[in-house]
């Protein structure tokens, strides 16, 4: 009786088996392939095996280091501040979205707009010339920051990816913080726990797998960041915009050799996996306790 | 207290939104206008930059990105609901690939995708699927797969077991269970993925970069080419314009869906 269903359940699976063999199964061969070899787009077809000489140049290459560090500090910051900005708006105002659910979409129209039109309408609100808001700064304070000079352009692409994405971890809090029942808070009141007491003993432990989930899908992202910087300021100025993709990116499409950009990506890819690993062992074992 | 909730709520909503008010505002003024008038309070509006949006010309061609964009789109969030569908309904009910093959699905989320836009370029050139429709749908529907598996894991789980071994005992094939008592009930939730599926391939920049040139250029990247300053600057009413275009079809869909899209997200944490 097991083994026709057995067979069944793969033939289920193969479709979708397939898909995963052919779309991400052979590519990430092929970059292990690539990033172990000499090769630039002339010599495709016939690479020569060099070892680890690509990952020991990109292992020593500063720039590497230094989209490292802009991709860590990017998504730390940014994942923060949305989580707490949004858990904020989404519990203070929570009577007004409880009685007029229509204003949530008011909220979280940033979302629904693709990164890299936001980045691009930026490239307006932020003109020199022609953006509003050095306009209305220069009218009201008589002064404006240059937001794309290298003093100024980490804040700004981190301002811009908060604004867009605050939205986001606010729409998850409401609906996890509408769906807390209404006897769960009662029972709290009656027990004498208002207001603040309320929020932190009762309502925030429940909030708790919602606000970790916001942020390990914020934090991912912020790592991952491309579009909106990308169409912004490109790798900004003197690099000082580089994420990890922006990295991988520019170095593959700068021609010349292709191992380090693969060889950067498949170190990417390692990253990701090892901290995926930890993080689903940390939820396991928070599921176990 | 009411009355300082509502000012929080209008200054959040006017920052957050800030760039797509800007953007509108501008997309309709003159071009004169846009010089002598940075401001939010347009003199003189008019519809002639997005008449110069929907003009062809040798260089760029809307209709041409949002053809190529509703297309790897449909093909991005349609194949990603026929891969699922059979394998979820095996994940659900028998608890087939739950050691391997669905995590590795629902963490596809995690994995930063430039790792795969490279090697995946390589292929393409070497089969001829770069810049073509079907070779960025192809790849749009990886984007897909994980929200759209935990959706549909999530619909068939809901569905009480009575109703399909009933099926089961009049005799019916698990293909003929699948297509008459499954596919039917979980409709809303196909439909759900669907359309956030649809939504992340249009809003989708970095495959369309890198996989397409000039004949399978999606909305987002053609929408970047107004923006190259060729041949005196860029004209900035229509880029405002253009990106208003680009962003209809998510922001629309969007705002009719903005619920069920937070209650599928919500729900697949919980049980993912």
């Amino acid at each position: 009786m097991m083994a026709p269903k057995t067979r069944e359940n793969r033939l289920l699976a193969t479709p979708l088996v397939l898909y995963l063999l052919l779309l991400l199964g052979f590519p990430s061969l092929l970059n292990v392939f690539y990033s172990l070899s000499d090769v630039t787009f002339e010599t495709l077809r016939t690479p020569r095996l060099s070892g680890f000489g690509n990952f020991a140049a990109v292992l020593s290459d500063p720039a590497f280091w230094r989209a490292v560090w802009f991709s860590l500090r990017f998504g730390v910051l940014t994942a923060t501040v949305e989580v707490a900005l949004g858990l904020f708006l989404a519990v203070f105002l929570s009577p007004l979205l409880q009685a007029r659910p229509w204003l949530l979409a008011l909220l979280t129209l940033p979302i629904m707009i693709a990164p890299a039109m936001m980045g691009l309408m930026y490239r307006l609100v932020l003109h020199e010339f022609v953006g509003p808001l050095p306009y209305y700064l220069f009218e009201w304070f008589g002064n404006s920051p240059a937001f794309l000079s290298p003093g100024w352009v980490f804040w700004t692409v981190c301002v811009i990816e908060i604004l867009q994405w605050t939205p986001f971890a606010l729409l998850l809090f409401h609906l996890a913080y509408s769906s807390i029942p209404a006897d769960v808070r009662e029972a709290a009141r009656m027990d004498g726990a208002r207001g603040w007491r309320t929020f932190r003993r009762v309502e925030l432990p429940m909030l708790m797998p919602t606000l970790a989930l916001a942020a390990v899908i914020r934090l991912i992202d912020g790592i991952r960041v491309f579009d909106n910087i990308y169409v912004l300021v490109g790798a900004g100025p003197g690099g000082s915009t580089t994420s990890l993709p922006i990295y991988i990116y520019t170095s593959f499409f700068r021609g010349g050799s292709l191992g380090p950009a693969l060889a950067a990506s498949v170190l990417f890819a390692l990253a990701a996996f090892a901290g995926l690993f930890l993080a689903l062992r940390a939820a396991d074992r928070r599921a176990g306790a | 207290m009411n009355a300082l909730r509502w000012a929080v709520l209008v200054i959040a909503v006017l920052v957050m939104n800030m760039p797509v008010i800007v953007t509108i505002v501008t997309s309709l003024k003159p071009p004169a206008e846009i010089m002598s008038n940075p401001g939010l309070i347009v003199q003189s509006p008019t519809l002639a930059n997005y008449a110069t949006v929907v003009t062809v010309s040798d260089r760029l061609n809307v209709w041409a990105y949002l053809t190529n964009s509703v297309i790897a789109a449909l093909i991005g969030s349609l194949l990603p609901l026929a891969l699922c569908l059979p394998f979820a309904f095996a994940a659900a009910r028998r608890g087939f690939g739950r050691r391997l093959l669905l995590p590795l699905v629902v963490n596809l989320r995690a994995l930063p995708l430039i790792i795969f836009a490279i090697p995946i370029y390589l292929m393409y050139q070497a089969v001829g699927l770069l810049d073509t429709r079907i070779g960025l749908g192809l790849v749009l529907a990886v984007v897909n797969l994980p929200l759209t598996m935990l959706i549909l894991l999530n619909a068939i789980a809901e569905i009480p077991r009575e109703l399909d071994e009933a099926a089961a005992m009049d005799g019916a094939r698990t293909g003929r269970l699948i297509a008459r008592i499954i596919l039917p009930t979980v409709r809303p939730a196909l439909a759900t993925a669907f359309v956030f599926g649809f939504i992340t391939a249009w809003n989708e920049f970095l495959f369309g970069l890198i996989l397409t040139t000039q004949h399978a250029v999606p909305m987002t990247v053609g929408a970047s080419f107004f923006f190259a300053t060729g041949g005196g600057g860029v004209q900035w009413g229509v880029a405002a314009a253009v990106i208003v275009v680009a962003s209809l079809p998510p922001v629309i869909l969007g705002l009719a869906m903005y619920k069920q899209i937070g209650r599928a997200m919500v729900a697949g944490a919980v049980k993912g």
